[in-house]
């Protein structure tokens, strides 16, 4: 994240200056007077007409095939609230079954069902859906940009959704839930019969991926889609969460998704993975596990906070105190809840040493949490504070949030947590800072946006209600739970015997949990009752100073006008005449002449313009790949691995067809004007491109996933004596070393292409494309053949398990990378693929650059290991 | 104003080099729990030597943080101008915001590491 490239600057990428390439040219910043130069008024009219039209919403049924931030990110958040009421009820009837002892409302496997899904759908279908729900809302608002750079990807990132939680949660209503726990342990997830667990697995990974891709959105959004003259010291601190929280998600999400492949290759093919009698072990899932679980935590955690510091400001009536304190406090947070994951497995059996560092990282992750609370806390302290509703709710969650925080440090010393571990104190503990960190500054953060969202207003009382009954509920029902655990009861028991002390604890909490139930149903009316008598919101309801509250109303779906020239932190509380220029379409890309929809593209740091970016718009395609993409998750629970296959097949169908008919378009004319004297390029390719970026901050996340499969190799070698087994047969050498210099030389045969595509001699480059694939294609083969060649059986021990699992791992992502080699070859033979116009040849390269570390350090460790060992 | 004589360099403009601190700690934190899970389950023995590296690396470690921490100190610039707010539209503001976000999380990094370290000043065995 670096800006090589400026306008006029004697710096310039080697290979960027080589041919045909176009760099930002005309006046930049722009001065006073030609901001201050008025817009003809007819020439305006005729700009928002044409704006209007591109930026429409397609009518009638077509509707469904929007993909608008505005529009998607409505439904995502209004899917995960519906998930999150659901698990809600999960709860309350697992309350009503633990009110009186001996009950027998719910039976032992039903009661064991809810609670698996009242945690899975809270975490996966709620918290973090939600974050990346409404960030897509907001965020482009918050950036002053038209839309998300990938508005496509997002539409399918909301269909994978929708379609995977409701395979997951529909399963309630057959009885074949999951059953053993938010977190699946091992041995007991892999000897739950019925297809509760693959349910679990596949249909949560599925959701995974929509995550992913949602993070990949909103980083590329974050990095490449501020406004001109926001540089990263302006950014709205919003933007710096969104940024540290989809870095999160890249480096937490793929450990699980890696525990996924590994765990359900078990349940379907008996691979020893987490199987100790043939050399695997259930440790390393829960290892893989909570490094994706405890920065969960923080994933949901800080979203939230980035919610209240929008709504602190806005409180107090100045700007936050200590911006570059929050960053701080962010970036750190992010680091150091990495460090944290075992102390989740206290119980476990690791060495005391172990333990010290996770404890010791556990306790130094309170100092970038308490900076932010205080830099919260100094605001309000310093400035004019109105107890504005939203701000009844972030004060709300700061005291429940401290108070879990609090019970934080105490758990995170192990010898106490062996006294409470798995009891009512962790459950008191972790809905502390959940309700704290997530549902009370979220709910806040919706009354406050609401005008933004609905140009409507919420009502102040019903929110106030709202309030007092969730925050006085909250209490009654979680605060006796300390009691209760410490009083040593059990969580997840269905049941308990009377007389031995846990009676009224548990009633008291029953009678709380419907206290919170009716404060939500007060909000969730609030939020969906019709409101027609009521006129349109005002502006600016809070007096904000963040560009958010530009919008206009009615929302007439262009996202802003023009985009603006920033320079300050609160634009509309520091830049008078702002709000009129963007309005009248001083800024820049005030139009839509050539019918298409566009945003402007800034550099990473100053944001310094780069190019205008022609974005997509309402399509099926989407739809269709996330149909499809969900039957080849979905298919293989009921082991139809055919269906399975030609369904993932179609998926791939769809995705080329979207990628070709509307991404890297050859455009009409190379450059454009973009307004104020500046002219900007139509395409760019290279790191300037956000495509190239899409991919890789994707690939980091893969590398991730790849990297603990091989964190998986050391930790058998580590805890296991028998790794690799006495006489078993090894991978053979010759063949690695072989797959390995086919990867090396398809690598550089792609490589050789782009260069050769630059220098217009494309004959060449089309040749490497072809011998590359053919390269990678061999290579696959022979990888495979030196672990079928010795009879490595996978199902006998986990070293050759493992060594299997590398290599599938291997081969599907080259068939990726083969894919992605067609298709340039394939474009550059229709046209699509230029010497000028060869950003997909760029992102191929890019993809190649993480394959072959993909591919060179499996094969070191197929063929180097067992010597080493 | 910029400050006649200083200019704008690349790693000026880098998010990289902000957390670069952090990534010292992590990848401390990761080697410590590497180092002392492979020395507990296959050599064993002398814990005493594994003290003895676990600190010299924790040395190596603190060395590097203060010194990104010392190139993020300049890069602020307090003494310059007294500017901690940096909420202006220059160069000079981002480069000083990078500078001082960078110096802080280099002091965090720091305590972190030291924190990580406890354990095997505390602990002396591999049970």
């Amino acid at each position: 994240m670096t800006d090589i490239s400026r306008i006029g600057g004697a710096r310039r990428r080697r290979d960027q200056s080589a041919e045909d390439v176009l760099t930002p040219q005309g006046i930049y910043p722009p001065t006073e007077e030609m901001l201050a130069e008025p817009v003809d008024p007819e020439l305006r009219k005729a700009q928002e007409e044409r704006l209007k039209a591109v930026w429409d919403e397609p009518p009638g049924w077509r509707y469904w095939s929007a993909v608008n931030n505005s529009e998607v990110g409505v439904w995502y958040s209004l899917t995960a609230f519906g998930f999150m009421l659901i698990a809600g009820v999960l709860a309350l009837l697992m309350r009503v079954q633990l009110a009186v002892p001996d009950n027998e409302f719910l039976s032992a496997d039903r009661f064991n069902q809810f609670f698996t899904m009242h945690g899975s759908a809270m975490m996966f279908l709620f918290a973090v859906p939600m974050f990346e729900a409404i960030s897509i809302l907001l965020l482009p608002a918050f950036l002053g940009a038209r839309d998300m750079p990938f508005p496509r990807l997002s539409a399918y990132g909301y269909w994978a959704f929708l379609i995977g939680g409701i395979f997951v949660m529909g399963s309630l209503l057959f009885d074949a839930a999951p059953s053993s726990g938010w977190f699946m342990y091992p041995p007991l997830a892999i000897i739950d019969e019925g297809v509760g667990s693959d349910i679990w697995l596949l249909g949560l990974s599925f959701i995974e991926v929509a995550s992913i891709a949602a993070a990949v959105e909103l980083i590329v959004g974050t990095i490449k889609c501020r406004p001109p003259g926001m540089r990263i010291n302006l950014m709205p601190l919003y933007a710096w969460y969104v940024l540290v929280v989809g870095a999160m998600i890249l480096f937490a999400f793929p450990p699980l998704i890696a525990g996924d492949f590994l765990f359900e290759l078990q349940r379907s093919f008996d691979w020893p993975f987490f199987d100790p009698e043939r050399g695997g072990d259930p440790v390393l899932w829960q290892h893989l596990f909570w490094i994706f679980g405890h920065p969960e935590v923080y994933i949901i955690f800080l979203p939230s906070i980035a919610v209240a510091a929008m709504i602190v400001p806005a409180a107090a009536r100045r700007p936050m105190l200590g911006y570059h304190w929050i960053v701080l406090s962010a970036v750190g947070t992010g680091f150091l809840s990495f460090g944290l994951w075992v102390h989740h497995m206290f119980t476990t059996g690791l060495p005391a040493m172990s333990l010290g560092f996770f404890s010791a990282a556990s306790e130094a992750v309170v100092i970038p949490t308490g900076v932010q609370l205080f830099a919260f806390v100094a605001t309000l302290m310093a400035g004019k504070v109105r107890m504005i509703l939203p701000m009844l709710w972030i004060a709300g969650a700061l005291a429940i949030f401290t108070a879990g925080g609090l019970t934080g440090v105490m758990i995170a010393l192990a010898p106490f947590d062996w006294q409470v571990h798995d009891t009512y104190f962790i459950v008191a503990h972790l809905h502390y800072t959940l309700f704290g960190g997530m549902i009370f500054p979220i709910i806040g953060g919706i009354y406050f946006f609401y005008p933004f969202i609905t140009k409507k207003k919420m009502s102040d009382r019903l929110g106030r209600v709202s309030f007092w009954l969730t925050f006085v509920g909250f209490n009654i029902c979680f605060l006796p739970m300390h009691l209760t655990g410490l009083l040593g009861m059990p969580r997840r028991v269905y049941t308990y015997p009377g007389d031995i002390g846990w009676d009224w604890p548990n009633m008291i909490s029953t009678v709380g949990s419907f206290v919170i139930a009716a404060g939500i149903l007060v909000f969730a009316w609030d939020l969906v009752r019709p409101k027609p008598k009521q006129g349109y919101t005002e502006r600016n309801p809070w007096g904000a100073g963040s560009l958010l509250w530009s919008h206009d109303i009615p929302d007439p779906g262009w996202g802003i006008r023009s985009v603006p020239y920033i320079t300050s932190r609160y634009p509309l509380w520091d830049q008078p005449k702002l709000l009129e220029r963007i309005d009248a379409g001083r800024y820049y890309i005030p139009d839509a002449e050539e019918g298409l929809r566009e945003t402007i593209v800034t550099s990473a740091i100053d944001a310094r313009p780069q190019h205008i970016a022609r974005i997509t718009g309402p399509a099926w395609c989407t739809i269709w790949a996330a149909i499809f993409t969900g039957g080849a998750f979905i298919l293989p629970v009921f082991k139809f691995y055919l269906l399975a296959g030609l369904s993932g097949a179609a998926a791939v169908g769809a995705v080329i067809y979207w990628l070709w008919t509307s991404t890297a378009l050859v455009p009409e004319k190379p450059m454009k004007d973009a307004g104020l004297g500046l002219r900007l390029p139509t395409y760019v390719s290279g790191p300037s491109a956000p495509g190239w970026w899409g991919v890789f901050i994707t690939m980091l996340g893969d590398m991730t996933a790849f990297a603990s499969l091989v964190f998986g190799v050391f930790f058998y070698w580590t805890s296991r004596p028998d790794f690799p087994p006495p006489g078993s047969p090894h991978a053979v050498p010759l063949f690695v070393g072989l797959a390995a210099l086919c990867f090396l030389a398809a690598w550089g045969a792609t490589l050789f292409a782009r260069t050769q595509n630059r220098r217009h001699d494309v004959v060449t480059a089309r040749l490497c494309l072809g011998s590359a694939a053919i390269l990678a294609i061999v290579g696959v083969g022979v990888l495979f053949m030196s672990v079928w060649m010795p009879g490595l059986a996978p199902a006998s021990h986990v070293y050759p398990a493992i060594l299997w699992g590398l290599a599938i791992w291997t081969g599907a992502h080259m068939g990726v990378g083969v894919i992605m080699q067609l298709y340039c070859l394939a474009g550059s033979m229709f046209g699509k693929l230029t010497p000028r116009y060869d950003a997909d040849l760029w992102n191929t390269t890019l993809f190649w650059h993480f394959l072959l570390i993909t591919g060179l350090v499996t094969c070191a460790v197929m063929g180097l290991l067992p010597g080493l060992l | 104003m910029a400050r006649p004589g200083v200019e704008d360099g690349p790693e000026d403009r880098s998010l990289w080099h902000m957390i670069f601190a952090p990534t010292v700690w992590a990848v401390h934190f990761a080697v410590c729990y590497a180092v002392q899970a492979i020395w507990c389950a296959k050599i064993g023995g002398d814990i005493a030597t594994l003290r003895v590296v676990l600190v010299a690396i924790t040395i190596v470690a603190l060395a590097i943080i203060s010194f990104f921490g010392f190139r993020a100190w300049q890069r602020w610039d307090y003494f310059h101008d007294r500017d901690y707010i940096h909420g202006g539209e220059t160069d000079e503001d981002r480069r000083e915001f990078l500078g001082h976000t960078g110096f802080m999380l280099a002091c965090l990094s720091f305590v972190a590491v030291l924190y990580v370290a406890m354990p095997f000043l505390i602990i002396g065995s591999c049970i």
